[in-house]
């Protein structure tokens, strides 16, 4: 017996479907398999076996691809009767019912290879993406093989999946940081990241548009000037013993003074690395904002990495514009 | 991101475009009365102003063509009680549909709900729907922070 291949003889990308004839005659329905020699692409059955099958296999028809039912239809290359016997067991294996199937796009074979002592293993080996499952045993019903599954909801789910994780890929590229390959800390990070966004939104808005009057009448300083340095060292430091006191009462009233002001706390190693960082000339500001820090650090250390813009209001009048965080 | 590897449609306009309608939201904020009198506490103006900003964001981003702008246009207007209808979009039929179903997968869904809450307008998409509407979220975000960061640099003094 020769244990024969079925390859797909076109080129087509669509993977093919079985129709599973109830009764056949071997030489008659092989003859008519084989005497149509292109395959045509898009040669689909629908999923319920069809009774006739003589004259649905002759000629095979083309039907309108179902993207969501299919049973594949497997050209056989090789004209050998011997093979009917495995055609057979095939056709009666992808018989049960629909075998829900999506296209893979570049499945250059849909190909069912099949020879003759090793049907199962190979069918396994060569089926793309949607899983077409059925192992070709003697029971009719078809059973899926481990890894795959037959059930539209699977198959949606996987869909379903996949989708996600694409999506979840590009806007890996979007969120600074995003090498994360765990799927929760990523996400974890693409929330914060729109956190952030938001906040930095809340910010900008607050700080100069918004505030811009207030602020520059409750701290008058301003740029250049030793007169103004001083003066606005000692606005300064008033607001900073006006925090402290507040703080004493409450923390949140001194939260939302500061806020008011365009102020936030920061721990001072961090306004000394950002000051440095930034702008090297702002000397009698600095000194202010770190004395400001002194008293507050342990409790400062809480505060969000954004709020950094917020206390750069304090020293920007100073220079120009602070960079970007 | 080159536009061949991402299908989905993600692009967003230029900084001008952004620029331009925050512009025009701030000139007509300031146009009106209750703005410009000094005795307007600053958080109320603060709030203005940030609201002005996500609404202009929106417009800009696309206007009612997109899911998360629509609703922030819609929550905008009714608290201005506006009444203002949309017209409704002709859904893409999907076989996917919108299923909130999750078939079981507790760590995006906890994600995915958190998301939600954050983007405006994700209350009743999908999960995948509302990764998409993230990431053109999230370039629209930034877009807008980027035009008021060059605000806010152009407008203080030296």
């Amino acid at each position: 017996m020769n244990s024969s291949l079925l390859t797909p003889s076109s080129s087509s990308s669509s993977p093919h479907h079985l129709q599973s004839p109830a009764t056949f005659d071997h030489d008659d329905f092989l003859q008519n398999f084989f005497s149509s020699a292109p395959w045509p692409s898009s040669a689909l059955d629908d999923d319920a076996p069809p009774p006739t099958s003589d004259s649905s296999l002759a000629g095979f028809h083309h039907h309108d691809v179902d993207s969501r039912n299919q049973i594949t239809m497997i050209p056989l290359s090789h004209h050998n009767p011997n093979d009917a016997v495995d055609v057979n067991v095939l056709y009666s294996g992808f018989s049960a019912g629909s075998l829900p199937f999506h296209f893979p796009q570049g499945s250059g074979g849909g190909v069912m290879k099949q020879s003759h002592t090793q049907t199962q293993s190979q069918a396994t080996a060569s089926t793309t993406t949607g899983g077409t499952a059925a192992t070709p045993q003697t029971k009719p019903k078809v059973r899926a093989r481990r890894g795959q599954a037959t059930d539209p909801h699977s198959i949606a789910e996987r869909l379903r999946r996949e989708r996600i994780a694409e999506r979840m890929k590009s806007l890996q590229e979007l969120v600074p940081n995003g090498n994360k390959t765990d799927k929760a800390s990523m996400l974890d990070e693409i929330i914060d990241y729109v956190k952030f966004l938001q906040l930095q939104v809340k910010v900008l808005s607050m700080s100069r548009l918004g505030g811009a009057a207030s602020v520059s009448s409750q701290i008058s300083e301003d740029a250049g000037g030793s007169n103004e340095n001083t003066s606005g060292q000692t606005a300064a430091k008033m607001t900073e013993h006006q925090v402290a006191k507040l703080m004493e009462e409450d923390m949140g009233s001194a939260m939302q003074y500061l806020q008011g002001k365009g102020l936030c706390l920061m721990p001072i190693s961090l306004a000394t690395t950002i000051s440095t960082a930034t702008c090297p000339s702002r000397n009698p500001l600095i000194s202010a904002v770190k004395e400001a820090g002194v008293p507050l650090s342990p409790n400062a250390a809480t505060t969000p990495l954004v709020n950094v813009k917020g206390a750069s209001v304090v020293t920007v009048k100073d220079a120009s514009s602070v960079s970007k965080p | 991101m080159a536009s061949a590897y991402n299908p989905i449609y993600t692009d967003v306009p230029e900084k001008d475009v952004f620029a331009l309608h925050f512009l025009q939201t701030l000139s007509n904020l300031r146009t009106q009365n209750s703005f410009s009198s000094p005795d307007n506490k600053t958080s109320d103006r603060v709030k203005k102003i940030k609201k002005a900003a996500y609404v202009s964001m929106a417009r800009a981003a696309g206007g009612t063509n997109r899911l998360w702008s629509r609703s922030l246009l819609h929550q905008a207007a009714k608290r201005n009680n506006k009444n203002v209808r949309f017209l409704r979009r002709k859904r893409r039929v999907t076989w996917l549909m919108r299923r909130r179903s999750n078939r079981g997968d507790p760590i995006e869904d906890v994600a995915a709900e958190r998301l939600r809450n954050l983007v405006p307008g994700g209350g009743g998409m999908e999960t995948s729907k509302l990764m998409e509407e993230t990431a053109h979220y999230i370039k629209c975000l930034s877009m807008q922070v980027k035009v008021m960061q060059c605000l806010v640099d152009g407008l203080s003094p030296k």
